[in-house]
């Protein structure tokens, strides 16, 4: 899974953070960084530090330094800064994952499903089976300068059309009703996760018993897989 | 003459169970399923079936082949 890739974004991004602070490594930061929130680090929690926090972590380690210059580092820290890091793509041949389904969630960090439909920067795209996930595109949601688009949710739901589920953490109900129209499962969260417990979240659904539709999505055929259910209901 | 769920389609939003005239709809242990031996198709309540008319995918709510 791309548990490794998002750690990888996360070690990038806390070594430009340092940068930031002065006369900082990406050690020290990441001493005070895991006095914050515990080893190993997820980007839930990373999430959740403020800049009192990172202030008085480690003992009061950064207090002496200024608070613009510390939140210009929070800002590196959890991708909200102008200058974001986006994770590699994968390369996907179709056909390459056997029993999986291709789904997009709703962005603006490139870490957690933390976007409106209508209004998020980015769809991440994963090809998604029980044991594997890759992130296959990052779809910028923009529309192109000179393209005259009539509704701008159909424009956003066609970027995402080759996708069975989008996953967002809001959507109005006519744009939903339009994402359903072009064949695609809209998922609204509850409360914003990060990109790799909701597919770490698919993933658990996809190996145990998937709904008839996700079933079908993934190719299975629906029959084999709920006979059993069926003959113990009668 | 009834009604019945596609039930690789239905993907249990549960907008119809309400709507039903008869009570025919209930959430079964997959997916909601109609009473055939109840549903009148809407008719004598309404022109078109209510079900078919608030759900969300097409072709998901077919008559029985009688």
């Amino acid at each position: 899974m791309n548990q490794d890739a998002l750690s990888r974004e996360l070690a990038l991004r806390i070594g430009l953070a340092a940068r930031a602070l002065p006369d900082t490594d990406a050690k020290r930061l990441l001493a005070v960084l895991a006095d914050c929130t515990g080893m190993p680090m997820t980007e839930s929690q990373l999430a959740n530090i403020d800049l009192a926090t990172l202030k008085a972590a480690g003992q009061g380690e950064f207090a002496k330094v200024a608070d613009d210059v510390l939140q210009q580092a929070l800002d590196i820290l959890k991708n909200t800064a102008s200058e974001k890091i986006l994770p590699a793509v994968q390369p996907y041949e179709e056909g390459e994952m056997p029993n999986s389904v291709r789904i997009a969630c709703a962005s603006d960090d490139a870490i957690h499903v933390n976007g409106h439909f209508g209004g998020c920067t980015w769809f991440m795209v994963y090809q998604v089976n029980s044991e594997e996930a890759r992130l296959i595109d990052i779809r910028a949601t923009d529309i192109p300068a000179g393209l005259v688009v009539d509704d701008k949710n159909i424009y956003r739901a066609e970027q995402i059309q080759d996708c069975k589920v989008v996953y967002v953490a809001s959507v109005g109900g006519p744009a939903a009703a339009k994402i359903v129209k072009l064949g695609i499962h809209p998922m609204r969260l509850e409360a914003v996760a990060s990109l790799a417990d909701i597919i770490s979240q698919l993933q658990q659904v996809m190996a145990g018993s998937p709904p008839p539709w996700l079933a079908k999505a993934m190719g299975i055929e629906v029959s084999e897989r709920f006979k059993f259910d069926r003959e113990a209901v009668g | 003459m009834a009604l019945y769920i596609v039930e690789a389609d239905c993907i249990s939003c549960g907008d119809c169970e309400p709507v039903c005239p008869t009570q025919s709809i209930t959430e079964g242990a997959i997916v909601f399923k109609i009473d055939k031996r109840t549903c009148t198709e809407c008719e004598g309540d309404f022109d078109v079936p209510q079900c078919v008319k608030v759900c969300p995918i097409d072709n998901c709510i077919l008559p029985l082949e009688a």
